[in-house]
């Protein structure tokens, strides 16, 4: 028992330690942006990423100095990381169509209704169906052991069956949306897109940095896209960053 | 079959290759050296004697050239045998010049072998003239036709090009714009105008006219030019040599030709917005627009945001529009505007372009929102137009000691009553951390999790079911309370036993086979006495040997009523004989 809470409280401190280091990290990489060395504080956030850590702040942070660097399509890549945590945040939402703004050439942009799933993380209404659907099957229990209540709970569960069937249908969108319809953000300043996974392949179409890219397939360090005209090509890894889908 | 050829092939291939090492070489040849814009022209790379380990792929601009196959033959002379590996590619000039092929170095059979360089020359694509046309030789042709005398900068229009296709043409395939300059403009994809095919007379033939269209912005003040636009395509015509023979002509798959295509450049003048009468907050909006907007909510506390929502509707550059800087906001703080484009052509000229400001008072003197006007250019009239929304009255109540929300700025925030001008500033809180994991959905604990609802209601269902059918069954139901009673009352005699309370033993014991035999009967337990042994259906076909075991027991039980008291042991002894006889009354099919 002692072991145990020994290594309890040794594994709380030790992601608080974590979370202190990561906090001072962050300020330290604020000041550098603050000072005007945008390059650095961009990095900065980076090795805070690559650490493992990420909150929307991070991410926001982040891709406001990689905008301030000049990298529109690094901004773009970051502000729509932070997006997938905190998608209902205005000040994000304000800072992505400013910087998209900015993006020469045409680009393609999320539906209507992947703008519409896309206003909950996939977790939030992953737990939100969970739970109608927990709600739902508690009251059909309840009905099953006591009779009595089926008349009083006959309006609830209605309502419970529809919106938990109306929750699960938006979550299937949202978990389709985000794991087949990834974007790649071009994060060099001009991309040519081959007809082929293969850097001697013939020009298929070019894209200007921050331009927002279909992902249709990847292979062995490229990625297959589609532009907003429906052209497709391929593109190494290393011209774009490849985001899930909201 | 085939496949021993093809093995049997590749082997004297290979023999002949590593036989003939010594005598390889290598040349490149152009099946023309001279064509015109937008024609194709066939580039041979012969390895003969020799299998290339390498196939140098040649890049000249200008020419796009494409890999087209690979063929291998094996030739003998005199008896001397020789094969030869052809690689072709497919050259197509995209401008008009000289151009040269370099000389190609490929590594074959570990020599370096080079060939040499080629000649092509590249003749600009002219438009068939207007006797060529109305003469009817013309099997296919296209037309460009820019719809307008003269363009604004920024103005929209489509430009319409026209396939035309003689009456004798079977099929259209392999269509390939080759060349498209749009010199001074701002280009779409070029698509075909659905449902709008027709048939013209031209000259003395009939043609099928394909029109397709190509969205343009004029993007330059002066002479901007279109075209001469040049493709390819593969027509197919009756074959000459079908004869009058309706059975062949039947069978006849047709002639296959393939056409360059050229236009005529057009050249517009492109005239720039007057600065005559601009209005202010002019943003180079082009086109015919209709304004709507709408704000809420309009009771709010100062630093509360307003949304408001305007909707520019309309012909024109939609995507280029964007919301002019009001300078008589000066009281409130605005962030940047997030905008929806909805489209209700083909070509993104003709929607309906919706922004989203957030705004939010500064101050609680603040008693309207003040008008909101978009001014745009109409190419159509030559002139410029103000849309205006009226001010709308507002209720502003002042913060106390109401934090703001969560939109307002942090403490370096941008300009404030500026378009935006750049991002909002950074964030000073962290926030909470995420580690990067795998979405809930996706994990297999949180999955399995979602099981225990369902097997919560499953197993409320079974208990369910089977209280209702305890519910409607009342043997069933009688038969679990006598196992009670009996279990219960079987503890009590062994209690009896040991107290040796022979009374009580032999009431209870007499009472347990009342309510057993009862139970197996269906009748009440109070009617079982002995004599009903003999009568019972059930009991006359049960075994003799329980039916003597119950004559006992209702012997020892009457018996007990006046017989002297007995031990323990044999109470015991009783009991256990009385356990067994349960047991087979139990077993007892009813």
């Amino acid at each position: 028992m002692k072991i145990w809470l020994s290594i309890l409280i040794t594994l709380v401190c030790a992601g608080k330690i974590l979370a202190a280091d990561v906090a001072a990290d962050f300020s330290a990489a604020n000041k550098l942006y603050a000072e005007g060395k945008f390059s650095d504080a961009a990095n900065a956030y980076e090795k805070i990423i690559q650490s493992g850590a990420q909150s929307p702040a991070l991410w926001f942070n982040a891709g406001s100095a990689e905008f301030k660097a000049g990298h529109l399509g690094k901004a773009i890549a970051a502000y729509r990381q932070a997006e997938l945590l905190a998608p209902r945040d205005a000040e994000l939402r304000a800072n992505l169509a400013f910087v998209r703004n900015q993006v020469q050439g045409a680009t393609v942009r999320e539906s209507s209704w992947q703008n519409w799933v896309g206003s909950l993380t996939l977790n939030e209404g992953t737990v939100l169906t969970a739970a109608l659907f927990w709600l739902t099957l508690g009251i059909f229990t309840a009905r099953q052991l006591r009779p009595a209540l089926v008349p009083k709970l006959q309006g609830v569960t209605r309502i419970l069956v529809v919106l938990t069937i109306f929750s699960a249908t938006v979550l299937g969108l949202q978990a389709a949306n985000h794991f087949s319809n990834g974007t790649a953000v071009v994060t060099v300043a001009e991309a040519t897109a081959r007809s082929g996974p293969f850097d001697e392949a013939q020009s298929a179409f070019t894209a200007r940095d921050g331009s927002e890219l279909s992902v249709l397939d990847q292979r062995d360090g490229w990625v297959q896209v589609a532009n907003n005209a429906g052209k497709s090509g391929w593109l190494s890894t290393k011209l774009v960053s490849v985001l899930p889908g909201a | 079959m085939q496949l021993k050829i093809k093995i049997l092939f590749l082997l004297v291939a290979s023999a002949l290759f590593s036989g003939a090492a010594f005598a390889a070489s290598f040349t490149a040849s152009l099946d023309r050296d001279s064509i015109a814009v937008g024609e194709s022209v066939t580039l041979s790379l012969a390895f003969e004697g020799a299998q290339p380990r390498t196939i140098p792929m040649p890049s000249v601009p200008g020419l796009q050239i494409t890999q087209a196959g690979t063929s291998q033959f094996v030739n003998v002379v005199n008896g001397a045998m020789t094969a030869t590996v052809t690689v072709t590619f497919n050259v197509t000039a995209t401008q008009a010049g000289e151009f040269t092929i370099p000389a190609l170095t490929a590594d074959v059979s570990g020599q370096s072998l080079t060939s040499s360089p080629l000649k092509l020359s590249v003749a600009a694509a002219a438009a068939p003239t207007a006797d060529a046309v109305n003469s009817g030789n013309e099997i296919a042709f296209m037309k460009l036709i820019f719809p307008k005398p003269r363009i604004y900068v920024g103005e929209t229009a489509v430009a319409r090009l026209e396939l035309y296709l003689r009456e004798d043409v079977q099929n259209l395939a392999n269509f390939q714009l080759t060349s498209s300059p749009t010199e001074g403009f701002s280009a779409g994809k070029l698509v075909e105008l659905q449902n709008q095919r027709r048939r013209v007379q031209v000259g003395n033939r009939a043609y099928t006219v394909i029109p397709l269209a190509v969205p343009l912005t004029a993007v330059r003040a002066g002479d901007v030019e279109l075209g001469p636009f040049t493709a390819n395509a593969v027509v197919v015509l009756p074959s000459e040599n079908q004869g009058g023979n309706p059975f062949f002509r039947m069978f006849n798959q047709g002639e296959q030709r393939q056409v360059t295509l050229a236009t005529e450049k057009v050249v517009v003048p492109s005239l720039p917005l007057p600065t005559a009468d601009q209005p202010a907050n002019f943003s180079g909006a082009v086109g015919d627009f209709s304004m709507t907007a709408t704000a809420g909510p309009t009771t709010l506390t100062v630093g509360d945001p307003i949304t408001m929502r305007v909707q520019i509707a309309g012909r024109g550059a939609l995507d280029a529009i964007t919301l002019p800087v009001q300078d008589s906001w000066q009281n409130f703080k605005t962030y940047p505007p997030t905008a929806k484009l909805e489209t209700s052509d083909q070509f993104g000229f003709q929607g309906t372009k919706t922004f989203e400001e957030i705004v939010s008072p500064l101050n609680s003197d603040v008693h309207e929102l003040p008008a909101f006007s978009f001014s745009f250019f109409n190419p159509d009239d030559g002139k410029f137009h103000t849309l205006t929304q009226p001010a709308l009255p507002l209720t502003i109540k002042a913060a106390g000691a109401t934090p703001l929300p969560t939109l307002a700025a942090t403490k370096t925030s941008a300009p404030e009553n500026q378009p935006p001008q750049d991002i909002l500033p950074i964030k000073e809180n962290l926030g909470a951390l995420e580690k990067s994991a795998t979405p809930l959905i996706a994990s297999p604990n949180f999955l399995a999790l979602q099981s225990l609802p369902v097997l919560a209601l499953l197993t409320a269902i079974v208990w369910r079911k089977r209280a209702d059918n305890l519910a409607n069954n009342p043997r069933l139901r009688r038969q679990r309370a006598v196992a009670q009673v009996v279990a219960m009352g079987l503890n009590d005699l062994k209690k009896f036993a040991a107290e040796n309370k022979p009374d009580e033993f032999f009431a209870t014991l007499f009472r347990l086979l009342q309510e057993q035999l009862g139970e197996r009967l269906d009748c009440p337990a109070t009617a079982i006495t002995e004599a009903i042994v003999p009568d019972h259906a059930l009991l006359r076909t049960a075994p003799l040997a329980l039916r003597t075991a119950l004559h006992e027991q209702f012997q020892l039980c009457n018996q007990a009523r006046y017989a002297p008291v007995r031990g323990s042991s044999e109470l015991n002894s009783v009991a256990t004989q009385f356990e067994k006889l349960l047991g087979e009354l139990q077993n007892l099919k009813s």
